[in-house]
């Protein structure tokens, strides 16, 4: 299984329904989208990302320096 | 006390709309995708839409329940004022006006014992958001499951025993596993001063996230208030002098939260560390991206048997969200003005998009009078980033009847004369027209009535109500009901 969003190929399994069987929901390893099996996901090209993006995105709110 | 309803947790308040009829139940099953969603967007957009509880949710059975739109109408609003749902939205302004005057009521604190809210405990490795809540995504692309009407209580680093530090604040979450959660903190709020203390020492900073809670307390995590006052002081100010019922967090010795609350997630804020958060569909009715958020862990959960789930949706306004912040953007904004320097406005509508637009209704005392109301406006700390447009109305328009609004434009503008544009002025960077985010120009429209030494060249003669309108009104409402 790879991600939508970003073909990221190690993918966790996050929930099962609490009624067995019935759906589970998987996450990405790398940009942490997020997807319930019963969803056939569209990730919209302007949201797609690749790893060089992910590593550069804006820190919100910035880190702080250590004071220690 | 009192001649309004106070509700203390939202199952009250669920029970108010529902004998109002406010409140569907969808009993059909369905899957939490795109349902849910749907029916937010489809609630907000009736007028007096209702709020819409799921009852059957695939994979989850008996037990568990969605609520959604618990805000988004202005007759669920006058409800949560414990008004008449008919009340007018000038009305509620009013009223809200009145009790925001009442701050600080000190709110009630009670045992461990007397709190709905600690009925049943989890924590650890037991700990399993999903297992709890019926998670769902609220709009396609959004980038997971989102939790969009918490209420999060943290304290300050440097003075956590200070109760009047102690914030209570409406921050987007992602959830991210199990136990872990993406959160939003921006610079400008409180949570991100806080943090930056924590985070300078590489410590913890400890939070108790209350979902499912109490109408007001809801509608007063999203005001924004300052620093040093307590959110729980004026949630006992606007239930018109009722204290607020909290209880003490489990795991902090400084964090208190509503006692009626459906669910108290506690846990920290993982220092130092960002991880990729977004999209989420946002209140300008477009999506913020993916950015680099901080990360919480939930190491306890307490709630109430059989939890209600109680969400939002956000879309192109009007939504939930917009109800949620309209009258709260309104009224400090109001004071700010009327307090300060111009008695003469008697409303400010601040409701559009947070304030993105922005109508004061005045009774000008001379010529440019109205003018000097929007400067100072635009000078007040909410709107010199959000407002990028104000409209001037008479102080007989109502200007939360959009109306009237527009019949001012249309009879009292003059656009060589009474349309001015600012140039280069502060910005809010959510706003999707500001070329340079953060950067804008400011549209001022007068459409008030021209006063001395404003030339008025022709005389207008203003068409006032017959005698008995509004003994017709209530005349006509109450037949009307009956029948
Ligand atoms: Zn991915």
């Amino acid at each position: 299984m790879k991600c939508p969003r970003c073909e990221f190929d190690q993918i966790s399994t996050i929930a099962k329904s609490p009624q067995a069987g019935v759906w589970e929901v998987y996450q990405c390893d790398q940009c942490f989208y997020s997807w319930r099996s019963t969803e056939d996901p569209k990730v919209a090209d302007v949201f797609k990302l690749t790893k060089e993006q992910i590593d550069n995105l804006q820190v919100i709110p910035p880190v702080p320096p250590l004071e220690v | 006390m009192g001649k309004f309803k106070v509700h203390q947790d939202l199952r009250g308040f669920l029970k108010t709309l529902e004998e109002e009829g406010q409140l569907v139940h969808i009993t059909d099953e369905v899957l939490p995708e795109p349902d849910i969603g749907s029916a937010g967007r489809a609630a907000s957009r009736m007028t007096n839409g209702p709020a819409v509880q799921f009852d059957n949710i695939k994979g989850y059975g008996p037990g568990y329940s969605v609520v959604t739109n618990v805000h988004g109408s202005w007759a669920n609003h006058a409800l949560m004022m414990g008004m008449p749902k008919t009340a007018t939205t000038k009305e509620q302004f009013e009223e809200l006006n009145r009790r925001w005057d009442l701050f600080p009521v000190a709110p009630n604190i009670v045992s461990r014992d007397e709190a709905p809210c600690k009925e049943n405990v989890v924590e650890g490795d037991d700990v399993n958001l999903f297992d709890l809540l019926p998670l769902y995504r609220i709009n396609e692309q959004d980038g997971g499951f989102f939790i969009g009407k918490p209420a999060t209580v943290t304290a300050d680093p440097r003075d956590p025993g200070n109760f009047n530090k102690v914030n209570v604040g409406t921050y987007r979450i992602q959830v991210k596993g199990k136990n872990r959660i993406g959160m939003q903190c921006l610079a400008m709020h409180d949570i991100a001063v806080q943090l930056r203390e924590a985070e300078k020492k590489n410590e913890k900073l400890p939070f108790a996230i209350a979902l499912g809670n109490a109408p007001l307390v809801t509608f007063m995590a999203s005001t924004p208030i300052a620093f040093d006052q307590n959110e729980y002081e004026f949630v006992g100010a606007l239930q018109d002098g009722v204290p607020a019922d909290i209880v003490k967090a489990d795991t902090s010795e400084h964090l208190y939260v509503p006692a009626g609350s459906e669910v108290i997630l506690e846990g920290y804020i993982d220092p130092r560390v960002r991880t990729c958060e977004g999209p989420f569909g946002e209140f300008p009715g477009s999506y913020s991206g993916c950015r680099s958020q901080t990360e919480g862990v939930i190491t306890h959960i307490t709630y109430r048997t059989n939890p209600i789930f109680e969400n939002i949706y956000l879309g192109m306004p009007w939504t939930e969200i917009d109800f949620l912040m309209a009258l709260n953007t309104s009224v400090p904004i109001y004071k700010q003005l009327h307090d300060e320097g111009f008695p003469e406005v008697v409303a400010v509508n601040a409701m559009y998009t947070h304030g993105f637009t922005e109508i004061i209704s005045l009774k000008p005392r001379y010529g440019g009078h109205a003018t000097g109301a929007a400067f100072k406006l635009l000078s007040t700390p909410h709107a010199m980033p959000y407002c990028h447009n104000v409209i001037l109305v008479d102080d007989f328009v109502d200007p939360f009847d959009l109306n009237q609004v527009v019949w001012a434009l249309s009879t009292r503008v003059r656009p060589d004369k009474d349309v001015k544009v600012i140039q280069n002025c502060a910005g809010m960077p959510l706003n999707p027209s500001e070329e340079v985010p953060g950067m804008t120009a400011k549209l001022i429209i007068d459409a008030t009535t021209p006063v001395d030494p404003e030339p008025l060249k022709r005389s207008v003669e203003l068409l006032r109500d017959p005698a008995k309108t509004a003994e017709y009104a209530k005349i006509i409402a109450d037949l009307q009901a009956a029948l």
